[in-house]
This record gives structure tokens, sequence and C-alpha cells, in this order.
């Protein structure tokens, strides 16, 4: 909306004819480069100006420039082109290779160290289609509106990426040519192809459809060889030529138009705007040269070359380039580099002291006064205007276009627009004095500011009405008369003073400071009044309250010689070593002197005026400065980019990475203040969150942080050019340092949970050991008593007595042995219940014994087969003779089927005991207590469990042997 | 290139039948390389399947007056495949063999090449691929050698079955490639 008024405001206008002030070009040092030779230069969307040329791809910040590492094959291949496009940074080369790498990138750039070298470890990557890559030089990229990349070589045509397939414009589809110097997307999306034969306006309406519009000459264009083209800002497209200057294709209107016939400056190579009428175009053979555009003619309405002695003047510009701050690049033929700040231009009148400027509201005229006389500045030419040499002083034009001269002693001369005196006023007219230092008025009056108090003139009639007493003083600085009907008087020692509805009313007290001699004042967009003293800085007052800027406010000085708002609304403070250009909404000061691309001009005391275009224009003793307030913004604060995080002096990929463990906690940030304009003056403030309390303020490019604690933190940078931080862009970088693993809740609690846990189980098996050894104690004692139950059973003794009595008859020693053995048997039963374990052999020794006794009774029905051999293992006591026993008491036992119990070990460690199943048809009465009494014991032992086995014709009991150590 | 489409023309009325010779009319005196036995090989590797097919039936001509050049195979005579019913799906559902018989690509060699001298080039070939019936202009990447009367060319590229409105059943997605990768090598010799 805002943009369409200005191009409202600019089309009602007739474009002023533009007058040959020229900024300043400093040469950039680039030594460092050594024998790199630039060609193409570029800015991307974060500030970073690149520079690509023989040596390879650089990125500069001002002060150094840092080299991209390009893979081996381009390693010698020198950069043709630089485009950003979608947050890259295409690359083309001369072999007609292309590649790409982010804008944003982290450069890992190992610590500025005196002795190592900054480094960058990126890599551009090469873009490899399926289809190859031209063979020849790459002279452009574009992006059109849906998603198409485009590709301009010199020597094959156009080409086009679209939905990942590359296809090729060529002669053969009807290109004008197959150099291609140049191309630029227009309003409606098309690719313009500049060839030898005029230009292609390419489309690819749908994929592998190809659209080629070919204009020349019989078209309207001056020349058919096109060597650079540019979009401005409504989609329309200017062509440079080869030899016939440069003209604008109107899109909508379909004709050629802002043609410049006369043309003497050879092939243009480039071309940048400032605003809506204003034209850079670099040259290759004169250097830049300045066009002037009226926009409602349509029209070329000047052309301004540098100075015959300039420098540039005969030079070759291989580039031009207009960065975010409004600086003019250009790249000279051996790739020397320089700058201007195209905002601020010199008209160079060495000669003239100037001490007023004006310029015509209506004609293309600049009135200049100085100490020889009036002069008129028209068609680069000067001319004497007034009779004799009078000292000019002051200079103001009425709305309808009369121009009054003040002079130095001989009073005011009115001239009508053609520059001819109708009238002259001095003291005898009843001017208050002869010195007029200031002139305002409007419509219908107009007031002088003299040595000797205020005239106010009836413009009707030339009444005069004298103020002196009124103001307190007859020295007057300054007088303006403001939009809301007000006039302000700047006194010599009476302060500011103001007359509103026929009354005067005097400020001397403003913010705290006693008012006294004003010099300069001046009313901005708002209405407020701004006014400079001889000592105290700058004030503002909104109507209500006044507000003082000083030097601390980051005023370059107090020296204040001349105050305007310029056209955009910046307050322009002239002094003598250079300009002030101060934001009102913000306060944000930026100063412009030779240093910092300013031409040096010494600007005279109240010696200003404003153009109907809103361009400030100071008289200066070295000529006449122009501020352009161009209908286009720029960056007025450096910008603050962080450019490596390191790590033990390690670089990372900061972009991407943010969490560190707790030993990774040295760090070391590097930054920049990207501004081009005097990166010499870029101080930064930064604040690492969670650690700073307050802003370091630092003129150094980095900041480092060892041992830092875990936690979170953010770090904040700020860059500024004065000093002046407040409002300013910020960067930041977050990241967060982990606290060790053994301080972090989980871990404790995991830790806590642990040791909860094992006390848990230590409880739990203590109680579970007492549990199993009572319960192993009572099944011993339980089993002891049911084998001495067993033992003692009648049964058993009837059986062995019975047994005894026939052998005693029979054979009286082998009852005795009978007797030995079944004391024997009950013996090793007293001495061996007591124990937890007996040896293996024990046990069988026991078992034999049994077996003697049953011998003797079953005779052959009843066989027990094998041993123990020495085994060294242990056992449970009467644990196989229970077995045996079992096996006796519930197996049929006779002549026919006699039983047979094999005892035998087994490698795994198990002891066996094995008879034949032949069950009793009558079970005998039992308790099942002694087999299933074995199997908890050995359980609460915690040996092998015992293992039953039943089949068909075995009943298999085996036994855990136990070893010592086991136990 | 008037040459090469003229050719493309004679040769697609002879088939089906031996390697096509162009009429004598259309050719100019200074002779081009032919190629009636180059081999055409495609691989579409889905992730359930991969399906290899070939043709040693590719025949092309390059004219090196202008650079200009002609290929074309009958489709139908690709062999391969996994099975006969692959083959015979290919023929009949994918590609319609019956309704397009032929893939072509007729076109114009980008960079410069000395015919006069023996050598190997790499270039890309810009050209009207018609595949399915259906036209796309591509630029394909190869190597050129010349050796005496030969010229020998091999080059790979890869063709979207969507760029030739071949459409596949979603059921086997699975198992065809959406894009076919294509490799070609062939002897062409120089005559009248």
């Amino acid at each position: 909306m805002s943009k369409q008024l200005v191009y409202a405001f600019f089309l009602l206008l007739a474009a002023r004819t533009g007058w040959g002030q020229m900024p300043f070009f400093r040469p950039k040092s680039i030594n460092e480069l050594g024998a790199a030779q630039m060609t193409t230069l570029f800015q991307d969307r974060m500030g970073w100006i690149w520079f690509g040329g023989n040596g390879g791809l650089f990125r500069y910040d001002g002060l150094e420039f840092q080299s991209v590492d390009l893979p081996d094959t381009l390693a010698n291949d020198p950069v043709t082109s630089l485009m950003e496009i979608e947050g890259r940074l295409w690359v083309g080369f001369q072999s007609g290779a292309i590649g790409n790498l982010p804008v944003n990138t982290a450069f890992l750039t190992a610590a500025k160290d005196p002795e190592e070298n900054p480094r960058s470890s990126y890599i551009l990557q090469q873009w490899l289609p399926e289809e190859g890559t031209p063979k020849f030089p790459i002279t452009g990229f574009c992006s059109d509106t849906s998603g198409g990349l485009w590709i301009a070589t010199y020597g094959e045509g156009l080409y086009c990426w679209k939905k990942n397939r590359l296809y090729q414009y060529s002669v053969d589809d009807g290109l004008s040519g197959a150099d291609i110097y140049a191309i630029a997307c227009d309003g409606q999306g098309r690719i313009w192809a500049a060839t030898d034969a005029g230009v292609s306006i390419c489309a690819m309406p749908a994929p592998g459809v190809k659209s080629i519009i070919r204009l020349g000459t019989a078209d309207g264009l001056p020349d058919e060889i096109v060597s650079t083209l540019l979009a401005d800002r409504r989609g329309n497209i200017w062509i440079g030529m080869y030899d016939k200057g440069l003209c604008q294709y109107d899109i909508r209107r379909q004709a050629f138009a802002y043609f410049t016939p006369d043309w003497p400056f050879g092939q243009v190579t480039g071309m940048v705007f400032f605003g809506s009428t204003e034209i850079w175009a670099a040259t290759a053979q004169h250097g830049p040269i300045r066009l002037v555009v009226n926009n409602k003619t349509h029209s070329v309405s000047g052309v301004y070359p540098l100075q015959e002695s300039h420098v540039l003047r005969h030079e070759k510009i291989q580039a031009m380039l207009k960065d975010r701050e409004g600086l003019l690049w250009v790249l000279g033929h051996q790739g020397d580099v320089f700058s201007a700040n195209s905002r601020i231009g010199l008209l160079n009148i060495p000669e003239d002291d100037v001490q007023a400027v004006c310029v015509d509201q209506k004609s293309a005229r600049v009135w200049i006064g100085t100490p020889k006389g009036l002069f008129a500045l028209e068609n680069g030419q000067r001319r004497s205007i007034l009779p004799g040499l009078q000292n000019i002083l002051s200079l103001w034009q009425t709305p309808d276009g009369q121009l009054w001269a003040g002079t130095f002693g001989n009073g005011v001369f009115v001239l009508n627009s053609a520059g001819k005196v109708v009238r002259h006023f001095s003291e005898g007219d009843g001017l208050t004095n002869g010195s007029v230092l200031s002139i305002t008025g409007d419509a219908n009056r107009v007031w002088l500011a003299t040595l000797g108090g205020v005239t106010e003139m009836r413009l009707q009639d030339f009444h005069i009405k004298t103020y002196i007493r009124e103001l307190g003083t007859g020295y007057v600085y300054k007088v303006l008369a403001d939009t809301k009907g007000r006039v302000w008087f700047g006194t010599d020692g009476d302060g500011l003073v103001v007359l509103e509805n026929g009354v005067f009313r005097h400020f001397n007290q403003a913010a705290g400071q006693v008012l006294k001699t004003i010099y300069c004042i001046t009313e901005d967009q708002r209405g407020d009044i701004w006014f400079s003293t001889d000592k105290s800085g700058l004030f503002r007052f909104d109507g209500a309250s006044f507000r003082q800027y000083t030097v601390k406010d980051h005023l370059h000085s107090h020296g204040i010689n001349g105050l305007s708002v310029d056209g955009n609304g910046y307050i322009v403070l002239a002094y003598e070593d250079g300009v002030d250009i101060l934001t009102p909404e913000t306060g944000h000061v930026a100063f412009f002197d030779a240093a910092s691309g300013a031409p040096a001009a010494e600007a005279n005391f109240n010696s200003l005026c404003r153009d109907a275009e809103g361009n400030v224009w100071i008289g200066a003793r070295r000529g006449v400065l122009r501020i352009a307030a161009y209908d286009e913004a720029f960056v007025y604060d450096p910008e603050p980019n962080i450019t490596s995080v390191s790590v033990f002096l390690q670089p990372l990929d900061f972009l991407s990475k943010t969490n560190f463990p707790h030993d990774q906690n040295y760090f070391l940030f590097n930054f920049t203040g990207l501004w081009y304009t005097n990166p010499d003056l870029v101080r930064y403030r930064y604040r690492l969150e969670g650690s700073d309390h307050d802003w370091v303020i630092s003129k150094e490019h980095f900041a480092s942080y060892p041992n830092l604690a875990p936690g979170n933190y953010t770090f904040f940078l700020q860059a500024s050019e004065h000093g002046a931080f407040e409002g300013t862009p910020v960067a930041t970088y977050s990241f967060t340092i982990r606290p060790p693993y053994w301080t972090r809740w989980w871990f404790i609690a995991l830790c806590l949970a642990a040791a909860a846990g094992a006390l848990y189980y230590f409880i739990h098996a203590r109680e579970t050991r007492f549990h199993r050894e009572a319960t192993l104690r009572r099944e011993s004692v339980e089993s002891q008593f049911a084998a001495l139950k067993s033992q003692i059973n009648p049964h058993f003794l009837f059986n062995s007595f019975n047994t005894l009595i026939t052998i005693i008859e029979e054979n009286p020693a082998i009852a005795v042995a009978y007797v030995e053995h079944l004391s024997d048997f009950y013996r090793s039963i007293m001495v061996y219940r007591e124990k937890d374990l007996i040896s293996l052999s024990e046990e069988m020794e026991l078992v034999r014994n049994f077996d003697f006794l049953l011998k003797k009774r079953y005779e052959d029905s009843f066989r027990l087969n094998g041993g123990v051999n020495g085994h060294p293992g242990y056992i449970m006591p009467l644990t196989l003779q229970m077995l045996v026993e079992n096996a006796v008491k519930h197996n049929i036992i006779s002549r026919s089927k006699p039983l047979t119990v094999d005892i035998f070990t087994e490698p795994d460690g198990y002891i066996v005991v094995r008879n034949n199943k032949q069950r009793k048809i009558k079970p005998e009465p039992s308790t099942h207590f002694g087999l299933q009494s074995l199997v908890n014991r050995y359980t609460l032992l915690g040996a092998r469990p015992v293992i039953v086995e039943e089949t068909e014709d075995y009943f298999t009991v085996k036994v855990p042997i136990i070893s010592r150590n086991e136990e | 290139m008037l040459t090469a489409a003229l050719w493309l023309m004679n040769s697609a009325s002879e088939f089906p039948g031996a390697p096509a010779v162009p009429v004598a009319s259309g050719l100019p005196a200074n002779g081009v390389y032919r190629c009636a036995n180059g081999r055409i090989e495609f691989t579409s590797k889905a992730p359930l399947e991969i399906i290899e097919a070939k043709s040693d039936r590719m025949q092309g001509v390059i004219d090196p007056s202008n650079q200009a050049f002609a290929w074309l195979v009958e489709v139908i005579s690709f062999e391969g495949f996994n099975s006969p019913l692959q083959r015979e799906h290919f023929n009949e559902n994918y590609v319609e063999t019956g309704r397009y018989p032929r893939a072509t690509f007729t076109g114009k060699i980008i960079e410069q090449i000395d015919f006069g001298q023996d050598g190997s080039y790499a270039v890309r070939a810009k050209g009207k691929l018609n595949i399915h019936g259906t036209e796309q202009e591509r630029i394909i990447k190869g190597r050129l050698e010349k050796k005496g009367r030969k010229l020998y060319i091999s080059a790979s590229f890869t063709v979207p079955l969507t760029d030739h409105n071949i459409t596949i059943p979603k059921i086997v997605h699975q198992k065809i490639a959406e894009e076919i990768v294509v490799i070609v090598n062939a002897e062409l010799t120089y005559g009248q």
C-alpha cells in the first residue's frame, strides 16, 4: 500500500532532472586474496557478500575474505556466476559445472588465532543432473514463479530444470543465440535471455513445452547485442546493450521506452536501481554511470558519467551490486573492488563556497548562493544570476516560484522563475538589517531573519512588519514557518521563540537544559519541531515536551551546522566532517563521513534545503552534498551474525547441534556484524544467558566461555557501528549442556531403586535361607525318625528274627555273622542319623549290611548288583538304604520272580537305584513318606533334583551325588 | 536432423523385417553412420522384484554433417524378463506394443564433434524420446568414440513411466519401478 502511494507520488511529479552529484568510490583492500581475481559478486539474504572469480569462491564480511572449499575437480575452475535461490547459493563455473551450498551455512572456521589461518571446511556440492551439465561458461541463474531453475550458458543457450528434468532451449528451438550474456525473470514469470541477436523471452507453460518469443530491432530494440538485463519492481525488464546504452521493455504495454539515444559510453555490463528514479549502469569502457529517469514520460532525463579525472572513469566494470545498506559496489577489470554510498553524492563546484542552496520546485534548476554571487545550475551548466558579486547567505522559494535571495549586508533580492531580479529590499526599504541569515514563509508572507531582528513581509503588497524587542535580541540565526501556521525563531542568547496566533512565546528551558543560542530549526513529518543549539546538541519538541539528543545518544558531535528532514522522514544533521542520519522512531543515528563512503564536503552553516522529491541538499565549502531520499528502504544497523561456535576450539556445525554432554563445556563464539559501510566501527554487545548477568561490550569478534556448568544457555549478540545497541537486530544461539548422568534424577532414582532392591533381596534371601534350614532340619529329624521307626518296626525285627532262627540251627557261624550285620546295620543307623551327609562308601557299606540281611531272608530271589567303586561323593544318610527297602517293600519277591536292584553311578553325577518292577497285587500300606521326604530334603539342600522315573519294567530313582565343595 | 527423421520414417514403414536401408534420395552424398544391431537393455528395480530385458535390434543413424541422429527399437524385440507371462504383460498391458510398436529417440548432439578424427567424447544428445506413443524432450548424456569408419556410442538414462503415460496398476507397484534404467550400446559404421 505504502509502496503504491510512493509510486503514485512519483508518477504525479514530473521527475526532476538529475544533477551531476557523484558518490565517493572507495577502493577496497583485497590484497589478502593474492592472485585471486574477482569477476562477479553477490549479496545473499543473510547480508553476506560473496565474490567469485579465478581464485574460487569467497565470503566477505567487510574485513576479510573466507574461501569456500571446492571439490577437487572445480578447484581451478573460475567462478562465473552467483545467485541465491531458495536459501542456496548457486555457483556457475567457467567449465559449465554448477554447484550450490546453503546460504545459512555454518562455516566450520577454526578459532581465530594468529598462528592459525581461518579455514573453511564447508564444501560446495556439485550439481550433477542425469542429463549432465553444460560444457560452456555459466552466465546466470534465475528462478521462475513455478519452481523452475533456469541456467544461462555462454555457448549452449538456456537450460531449464523443472520437475527433476533438464531441458535445453537452443537456437534450433528458436532461441535468438547460443551465447547468453544474462538472464532475468519478468513480472509474468518468463525468463529473458540476452543474446547477440536480441532477447528471447522463454517460458515453460507445461513440462517439456517450450515457448520462446524473440525481440529484436524490428520490434524497436535499439541494439541487437543485449549484454545485460534487470527486472524492476513492477516486473518490467531493463535492457543494457552493446552500443546503444539501455532501454526498458514494459511487459503490459509491450513496448520499449527509456531510450538513451546518445550513448558514447560503450557496452553496458550491469545495472542496479536506487529507488524508482535512479539507475546505475556499469560500462565496459567508462566506469559506472548514473542515470535519472522520468517515470511520467518514460524517459531517461539525465546521464551522468564520473568526472574525467576519476579513477573509475575509464574502467571496464565487470560486475556491479547494490547492497542492503545502499552501497554501490563495482568490480573493475583487474578485479579491483570499489564501493560508494550512492545516497550521498557531491555536486562538485570546487571554486564555490556554497552558503545557500535552493532547488527550484518547478524546473530543473539548482540555485547556489556563494560569497561570489548567485548561480543557477541547469543542464550541467552553471549560470551567473545576480548582477554584481553579491555575498549570498540565504535562499528561499515561494510556492509560486519566486526566489528570495538574502545577502550579507545588501538586503534581499526577489527574482522571478526565469532568474530575473524583480525586487530588491535593503535597510532603506524598511528591513531591520541588511544581512539576511535565513528566509522562510508561506503562500502569503515571507519572514527574514537578520542580524538586527526579524522582518515579516506580505507577498501581496510587500507590506513590512518588524520584530526586534519581541525576540529579546536582534540576532536571529534561523526562522521557520511550519505546517501548523506557527513561525519559529532561533535566537542568539534568548532561546527558541515561537509566534503562534500573533503571540510570541519563549522557550528558555528544555528537558532540564537552559536554552540560549539556537542555530537550526526544522519540522519533521509528524509536525515535531527539531532544533539544534550551539553547545547542548539537538532537541525535539512534540508540542508538549522536549527531548534532548547529545553525543551520549550517539550524535557525531554538538557542532551541528545544519538540520533538515528528508522525504522519508529521516532527520539529517550536517557537520563540517560528515552527516548524521537519525531515525526519529528509534533514535538510531548513522554517521557518514569519508571513512564510511560519504564525500568529504565541509557543510556550511544553515545551508540546507529539501527538494520536491524529498532529497536534502547541503551547501558546503567543497560543493553541494545531496542526501538522496530513495523510495526504497535500506538497512541502517550492522547485521549480527554468529559465524562459528567451537567447543574446545573445535568448530562444530552449530546450526544443527545444540545439545552437549557435561564435559563439552568450553565454548568459543566467533561472530561478525555485517556493516560494509564502515566495518572498522562495528562494536559488539553479547550476553550468554545462563552465565553472564550483564551485557559484555567488545570490539573483538569472539567470546569464550571456559568451563560452563550444565544448564540451558542462550547467546545473544548485537552489533552497532557506534555503540547504540538498543533496538538493533539480535542474533541468538541456544544450547544445552547436559548434567553428568550421575546427577540426573533418573540415575539417582535408579540407584535408590537398585539399593532398595538389593536390600530387599538380601533380607528375602536371608529369610528364605532360615526358612529352608529350619525345614531341612525338621525334614531331617522327621526322616531320621521315620527311618528309625521303620527299622525298629516290629515287622522288620520279626522278619529278621525269623530268619535268624532258621539259620541258628543250620549254621551257627552264619547266624553269628547275621547278628553282627544286623548289629552293624543298627549301629550305622544310630551313627549316621545325626549327620547331614555321609560318603557314598559309608552309605554303600550300610546298604551291604542291609543286603546281607535281605539275602539271608530271600536267598536267590533278591539280588543287589553294582556299587559305587570308591566314588568320592557324598549323599544323605540312609538314602540308598531307604530306596532298597522301598523296592523290597513294594515288589513281589519270589523264586520265579526275583527282584533285582541295581545301584550304579552315572557320569553326570547321579547315583541310580533301579529295580525291575513287579508290583504286589495288593499294595503294601504306605505313607509315601519315604520317597517324598527324600525329594524334599534334596531340594532344601539346594542340590540338583532327585529324578524319579517309572516305566513299564523299571522303577528308577536318580539321586544327585554331592561333592564336598558343593555342600 | 531432416536426414535422420526421413530415415526413421522410411525404416518405420519397412518394419517388421530386416535392418532398414535408408532411401538414397533422403541422404546427402557424404554418408552417415548406421547401426542395425545396437544393444538396449532396461532394468526395473522395484522393492520386490528386479526385471531386466534387452534387445539387440536397436537401429540408429548419425549424420556427421549436422550431428543429427535417429534411433529406433521394435519394442516387441525385448527379451529377458522373469517369465514369459511377464513379457506378455509388458507387451500387452504396459507398453501396448500392438498400438505403439516402436520406441524412438531423434535429435541432435549438443557438443561439436570432429568426425574427421578419431577420438572419444563425452556428449549430450538432445532430442525427442518417444515411448508408448508419448514424446518427451530429453537430454541424454553418453559417450561417443570414433575409430576409423566406426562410431561406438554408449549411454545410460532413466525413463519415468509417468512421462510416457505408462500406467501400472497399484497392486504391482512393489514389483515394477517407477523409473526404468536404460543402457544402450551401439556400433555404427560409416556408409552411403
